[in-house]
């Protein structure tokens, strides 16, 4: 489909980057799952010198693709703008997610390269610098908290059809794990710390599917998509020879 | 006579901006004759601590923190000429927005952390150390935001599928090599000496070369959209 090139350039880049996320973070940096909060200095010396290629190639990769995190935005603001809500939720999550790229994982890759690069720094340092990457990333908690709730606002308000409700519902408990995370900035061992079963571990299980559904119905908003105004068509059984709506320009 | 919209002076802030920063850029200490990532800790702090070089830093470091965001304005006029384009959907305009606040962004941790460096030189060397690299990390690494807006810029151009396209090809060619030649410097962690280190050849003098060519080529293919997007509209309410 042609006409929905822009669609599925946006489509492929949130699939990829998924992907390579997963990757970069579980396998090469072995950031994630996150160590725990509670080790001695000279142990997250050996934590750094244990992954010290993996955290220098790794987080190099992130500083190259991190910047399609725009294109994956930008996709999901477009659905927004399908929707019959204002164009401020639109906006908002656009520039929310802009921002939330920095504490997401750009601060994590440099703080990690910094600690890598020098093994012989004073342990006091690196320990600082661990708890540093991994509070930027574990803990910065309101842009995914506010940038969840604009978008479950937006689907629940919507009379587009463009999201099921059931969404915006996921959209909440997205949001509320943002919430359950913020004793990671207080608790060093437990459920509640950064790398615990309610902080991390609930969190990650919630994101993994939430992500797994909304690339699911994008990519039927994709499909469905008349590029015109009002309800979403269903998806047709049979396309037929073309689409048949008129070119309407949207900006 | 057309309306002032404005777009004529945002555009002509480029060249003053410009001005600002070659001279910041020169008048840092640490950029005319690159820091090396092999200095040791004392030497670090002594860097810091020279009494020549010591106000070079924060006045040069204060003036990008002024003028670091003066590019915006530049993204925002190229945003509204990839609006002029034949797509479908804003998708291409709203990721180079999303962008536009990226790459100031990054350059104003690195300041941070370069003036922090320099507010109190006496502090631990290692701390000066640390400071150091965080800001030397932050600005040559973090390459991601410069590299997707001109692989969008170069799709937005290809996909701009009308008679006479906002952008000529040659522009979306362009800006594939620039992105190409920002590549290397995301490594520059990997390597304390030779073309990848943050002082070397790629990560430095090809990165920033690219960055001020990118910067200059795009401000002519801009100003020249702008003025024949003027002549079209006045052409078109005649």
């Amino acid at each position: 489909m042609n006409d929905k090139r822009e669609l599925w350039i946006g489509w492929w880049t949130l699939v990829v980057f998924y992907n390579l996320y997963g990757l970069l973070f579980f396998v090469i940096t072995r950031t994630q799952p996150p160590p725990q909060p509670s080790l001695e200095p000279a142990e997250i010396g050996s934590w750094f010198a244990d992954r010290h290629y993996g955290l220098l190639y790794g987080y190099a990769v992130v500083s190259i693709v991190g910047g399609a995190t725009a294109v994956m935005n930008a996709t999901l603001a477009y659905s927004m703008r399908r929707m019959s809500v204002s164009r401020a939720f639109a906006y908002s999550y656009l520039v929310i997610y802009a921002l939330a790229t920095l504490p997401g994982m750009l601060i994590m890759g440099v703080v990690c390269t910094v600690g890598a690069m020098r093994p012989d720094r004073d342990p006091e340092i690196m320990s600082w610098l661990y708890d540093f990457a991994f509070l930027s990333f574990e803990g910065t908690m309101g842009v995914f908290l506010i940038g969840s709730l604009v978008w479950m606002a937006a689907v629940l308000l919507d009379e587009n059809h463009v999201f099921p409700r059931w969404f915006g519902y996921l959209s909440l408990c997205n949001a509320l794990t943002e919430v359950v995370v913020a004793p990671a900035w207080i608790f060093k061992s437990g459920a509640f710390a950064w790398d615990g079963a309610i902080a991390w571990w609930i969190n990650m299980g919630v994101f993994v599917t939430y992500t797994t559904a909304f690339l699911t119905l994008l990519r039927r908003l994709i499909e469905r998509e008349d590029f015109g105004t009002g309800p979403l068509p269903d998806l047709a059984t049979d396309p037929g020879p073309g689409p048949s709506g008129a070119m309407k320009s949207a900006g | 006579m057309r309306r002032t919209d404005g777009e004529t002076i945002l555009l002509w802030t480029l060249p003053v901006v410009a001005v600002v920063w070659l001279s910041a850029f020169l008048l840092f200490p640490g950029f005319v004759q690159p820091m090396s990532p092999t200095m040791s800790a004392d030497e670090v702090a002594a860097f810091y601590r020279d009494p020549e070089n010591l106000p070079r830093i924060r006045y040069s470091m204060i003036l990008f923190n002024w003028f670091a965001v003066g590019l915006i304005p530049i993204l925002a006029l190229i945003v509204l000429q990839v609006r002029r384009m034949a797509h479908r959907t804003p998708i291409f305009s709203y990721s180079l927005l999303a962008c536009a606040a990226g790459g100031p962004t990054i350059f104003l941790m690195a300041d941070l952390f370069w003036l922090l460096a320099a507010f109190r030189p006496d502090r631990d060397p290692q701390l000066t150390l640390l400071f150091n690299d965080l800001a030397w990390v932050t600005f040559s690494t973090q390459v991601g935001f410069l590299i997707a807006q001109s692989v969008i810029l170069a799709l937005a151009i290809y996909l701009d599928r009308q008679p006479r396209p906002v952008f000529a090809p040659w522009v979306a060619h362009f800006n594939l090599v620039v992105a190409a030649l920002l590549v290397p410097a995301a490594f520059a962690g990997t390597a304390m000496t030779g073309p990848l280190a943050w002082d070397g050849l790629l990560t430095f003098w090809v990165r920033n070369a690219a960055i001020g060519v990118w910067i200059a080529a795009m401000a002519v293919v801009l100003a020249r959209a702008i003025g024949s997007q003027r002549v079209a509209d006045e052409a078109g309410a005649a």
